[in-house]
């Protein structure tokens, strides 16, 4: 019998398949190709130990050059904003992991070079993902194709289908065999760009800006800290709406941020708005775009009436004006 | 001393059953190392699908503890020692901590794994009875297990058995990947396609066939043995902080990391 006389080589394919996939995808597998990269005086291609989880995070999301003069005045449509978003991405990269959308590129007849080229780039991107969207209906496949190439992601999405569920980067991530790794970082942070850049104002957008982001003299702690988002000068009980569609992470009171809300919009994308004088949502409701989720106060450690916003990519807080450039800071300024 | 099985001293049939008896002989070095990786793979998949989960609970705490800090002057400065942009990866480092901790109770006993050469019988009509593995056999472990029910004996297999599929699933899904993208340009789109399918399945079953039940079966082992250790009185409580560390694993990676009949779609 086959299986008897070959039980040595099938144990041994079987046990080396093991050794090989919890080398490549498991944190445990990462500490180990970091110690060797480390004796050995050799690069290694593990991910931030952290990236193992949701993709991106330990990685940074590149912060995007100035937004189009075409995007200054209005909210981009989700095509643009894609496109945007991708093309950002696809900078950032090295140019071995931009192979597979250069060919791509290649394949629609389009130019290469463009895709990254600061002023043509994001409409030669647009036009590549609107090539793709015929086969890639959902943009977190159209993205993965991309960056992967159109095979593996078909493969993906493919799987993904096979599995059931609802579709997302982080699973189709999964089905790709080492060496795509890179390609899923570039595809998570192109959608978080994108979806960045669909984000509304949480209050007016005549509100004045009275703190920016960025290191300054707290007004209450008098040291020099680092401010990690907006601050909005309204009056107290302004209704304070969502950016986008996404779910209510954290209601609380504390008393330092106050009465503070936290949404989680996907796609490594999150909003906080603290110093609120109620809150009308509660942790894990869903909330939509637009829709009214607290009112503005003067709560926690704050010296007026005041709306911190605040907007975190990956974990990272990240200026919301780099995404909201339209908006002009307040002429002399003060702190709150 | 554990007896390392030796190549078989039957004449030799062909070379696949030369390179298969010449790797036999190596078994007691990969046999354990890949219980260890397959338990691993299958512990990240498990934690991969509860790191959501617990940064919904990371939050929850964070918030009760701001709430009760901020109440005192003296330690309301602590309200910004977790800050807001920490939680996500504070969670996220817990969920590694939970898998490293994991990966140390589920395959760490996997590496006192050992072979013995089968017992045959002296004469046909006679079997051996009461050799030095029948304490350990599945039987008998399970007997163990239902007269003298502890949580060890109980959950730490149970666990790994969830753990183990997931882990098959995982491999499995990777070798079809593999297969698929790297045959496709020699042999075309249908036959990388189908060759992958099978290989897949091959795999999932290969490995829990020829790993799988080993994983579990060392867990038993291990886990009588440290609760006959104990003795009746402490066996109840002997690992039960591992017991409640492992379980949600062990669920969590047969609800959602254990797409067995994706592969047959």
């Amino acid at each position: 019998m086959f299986a008897r006389r070959a039980r040595g080589l099938l144990d041994f394919t079987f046990a080396l398949l093991c050794v090989w996939c919890a080398y490549h995808h498991t944190p445990a597998g990462a500490i180990l190709r970091r110690t060797g990269a480390w004796a050995f005086h050799t690069r290694t291609t593990a991910r931030p130990l952290l990236a193992y989880y949701d993709g991106v995070s330990g990685t940074s999301v590149p912060m995007p050059d100035a937004l189009p003069a075409a995007m200054l005045t209005r909210v981009p449509t989700s095509a643009e904003a894609l496109a945007w978003g991708t093309h950002s991405a696809l900078k950032a990269l090295d140019p071995k992991a931009r192979e597979p959308a250069l060919a791509l590129a290649r394949e629609e007849g389009i130019a290469p070079e463009t895709l990254v080229d600061p002023v043509r780039g994001p409409a030669a991107t647009r036009r590549l993902l609107d090539a793709l969207a015929g086969d890639f209906p959902s943009e977190e496949a159209r993205v993965t194709a991309v960056f992967a190439g159109r095979v593996p992601a078909r493969f993906a999405l493919q799987r993904v289908d096979a599995e059931g569920g609802a579709l997302s980067l982080e699973r189709l991530a999964k089905q790709l065999p080492p060496g795509f790794e890179g390609s899923s970082v570039g595809a998570a942070q192109a959608l978080a760009l994108s979806t960045a850049l669909m984000l509304g104002w949480p209050v007016a957008e005549s509100a004045p800006v009275t703190s920016p982001f960025g290191y300054r003299v707290h007004p209450t702690l008098r040291t020099r800290r680092m401010h990690t988002g907006v601050d909005l000068a309204v009056r107290s009980g302004t209704t304070v709406t969502a950016v986008a569609a996404g779910v209510v992470r954290r209601a609380s009171e504390d008393s330092v941020n106050g009465r503070v809300l936290v949404l989680d919009h996907g796609r490594g994308v999150t909003t906080a708005y603290c110093h609120n004088s109620e809150l009308l949502v509660k942790a894990g409701t869903r909330v939509e775009k637009g829709q009214a989720i607290a009112l503005s106060g003067s709560t926690g450690r704050s010296t007026g009436p005041h709306l911190h916003y605040q907007l975190e990519l990956a974990a990272r807080p990240v200026d919301p004006f780099g995404f909201r450039t339209a908006l002009r800071m307040a002429d002399g300024a003060t702190e709150l | 001393m554990p007896v390392h099985p030796s190549s078989s001293s039957e004449p030799s049939s062909s070379f696949l059953t030369d390179v298969s008896r010449f790797l036999g002989a190596f078994r007691w070095t990969f046999m354990p190392l890949g219980l260890l990786a397959l338990v691993a793979v299958g512990v990240h998949a498990a934690a991969d699908t509860l790191d959501d989960r617990l940064l919904t609970a990371v939050d929850r705490m964070d918030s009760a503890f701001d709430a009760w800090v901020g109440q005192f002057p003296a330690t309301a400065s602590l309200v910004d020692w977790v800050s807001l942009e920490t939680r996500t990866r504070l969670a996220r480092a817990l969920a590694l901590c939970w898998e490293l901790a994991a990966d140390l109770l589920l395959a760490l006993p996997a590496l006192g794994y050992r072979e013995t050469e089968a017992a045959r019988p002296v004469e046909p009509w006679q079997p051996v009875t009461a050799s030095a593995s029948a304490s350990s056999s599945w039987k008998a472990l399970l007997r163990r297990c239902l007269r003298r029910p502890t949580p060890m004996r109980w959950v730490r297999p149970l666990a790994t058995t969830g753990v183990v599929l997931a882990g098959a699933c995982t491999v499995a899904r990777l070798v079809q990947g593999t297969v698929y993208l790297s045959w496709r340009p020699l042999f075309g789109d249908v036959p990388a396609d189908w060759a992958a399918r099978g290989l897949a399945v091959a795999a999932l079953c290969g490995v829990s066939v020829s790993l799988g039940w080993r994983a579990v079966l060392r867990n038993l082992q291990h886990a009588d043995a440290a609760c006959d250790a104990a003795g009746p009185r402490r066996a109840w409580s002997r690992g039960l902080v591992g017991c409640l560390l492992v379980a949600p694993l062990g669920l969590a990676a047969v609800w959602d990391a254990a797409p067995v009949l994706s592969f047959l779609r």
